[in-house]
């Protein structure tokens, strides 16, 4: 039993893909129109959640828990806090703010212009020969297991730069953020910042050493 | 009339537009998290198109590439979150030290490397 040349179990698909990628859409839009930075890391923690929907759509279940343990878990609550941090050294809640709208929305509607009717084009030109040639999906159940002996052997040497780029990533975070203890009166504005670089001696507003728990 | 099923079309489509909004996000905001947020947007939207391709086979048929080539774009998307979130560690400390020396967070103020 088919409907317009779907089956059932491909609606659901349908329906599913619609709901995740309307989901990520919706909350990406309110990353970009949220007024507060804070309202906007906030948009992105469920941006980051519809898009790991997307990865289980696709099968990628190794994917989708990395997506929600390291990216909405780690990275979008480390960008709260930074906020949250930010907030309290200003004492008021920081706005996003905008400049050069004509720029981006020039720049940004371009790239759209150009990528979708060329990428539609090709979805009504050949997504029937791609589904008749069926996924490539290769066995779904040992995944993990797959992907963990492939790093231990095809993609052994990025498995290891990439070890070395996190504890460089972690040494140098924890560089940058520590608190510096040579100066004592915090710049009221950038330009009299710029003046008194060489001034020592005040105790900064942030607990910056929180940033050590990067991931 | 017949609707194709879903396929990588339709996620490379809804990949460029939040890559475009990503793109938006980093041109536009005047604060440096706002454009690190917009940066996480676009290495998403990255991540989809690799792992989409991955499951639709998108380069061909992956005999003779050796075992588990299938999982290729996987491997991709799991060494792009690492980065990201060097990226966003690193970044975060910039920002809070920008913030420590130079009481601003806005990008267009920071112009001791400018002339």
């Amino acid at each position: 039993m088919t409907w317009l040349g779907l089956t059932p179990a491909q609606w659901v698909e349908y329906a599913a893909f619609l709901a995740a990628a309307g989901a990520s859409l919706i909350t990406a839009l309110g990353v970009l129109l949220a007024p507060r930075v804070l309202h906007a890391a906030i948009w992105l923690l469920f941006c980051l959640l519809s898009i790991a929907a997307l990865y289980a759509l696709l099968g990628a279940h190794v994917v989708f828990a990395i997506q929600v343990l390291v990216y909405a878990g780690a990275i979008a609550v480390m960008i709260v806090f930074a906020v949250l941090l930010l907030e309290r050294g200003t004492g008021r809640g920081i706005l996003a703010g905008s400049q050069h709208l004509f720029a981006g929305l020039v720049s940004a509607g371009a790239l759209t212009a150009v990528l979708v009717p060329a990428l539609a084009y090709t979805l009504w030109k050949h997504a029937r020969a791609a589904a008749v040639s069926g996924p490539d999906t290769g066995p779904i159940s040992g995944q993990a297991a797959a992907i963990g002996r492939l790093f231990l052997t095809r993609h052994l040497l990025a498995f290891e730069l990439i070890s070395v780029a996190l504890l460089v990533a972690m040494i140098g975070a924890l560089v940058l953020a520590r608190p510096d203890r040579r100066r004592q009166e915090p710049p009221e504005t950038a330009d009299e910042a710029e003046g008194q670089a060489d001034v020592s001696q005040w105790h900064p507003p942030l607990n910056v050493g929180a940033e050590e728990d990067a991931p | 009339m017949t609707l194709p099923p879903v396929g990588l079309p339709h996620y490379l489509v809804l990949a460029a537009l939040l890559f475009a909004m990503g793109l938006f996000a980093v041109i536009t905001r005047r604060h440096a998290i706002g454009l690190l947020l917009g940066i996480e947007l676009m290495l998403n939207a990255a991540n989809i198109n690799l792992v989409a391709f991955s499951r639709y086979g998108g380069l061909g048929p992956t005999t003779g590439l050796g075992p588990g080539a299938h999982l290729d774009g996987h491997i991709f998307a799991l060494m792009v979150i690492a980065l990201a979130a060097c990226e966003a560690a690193v970044g975060l400390a910039i920002i809070l030290r920008l913030y420590q020396t130079l009481a601003t967070t806005d990008p267009n103020k920071v112009r001791a490397m400018k002339w």
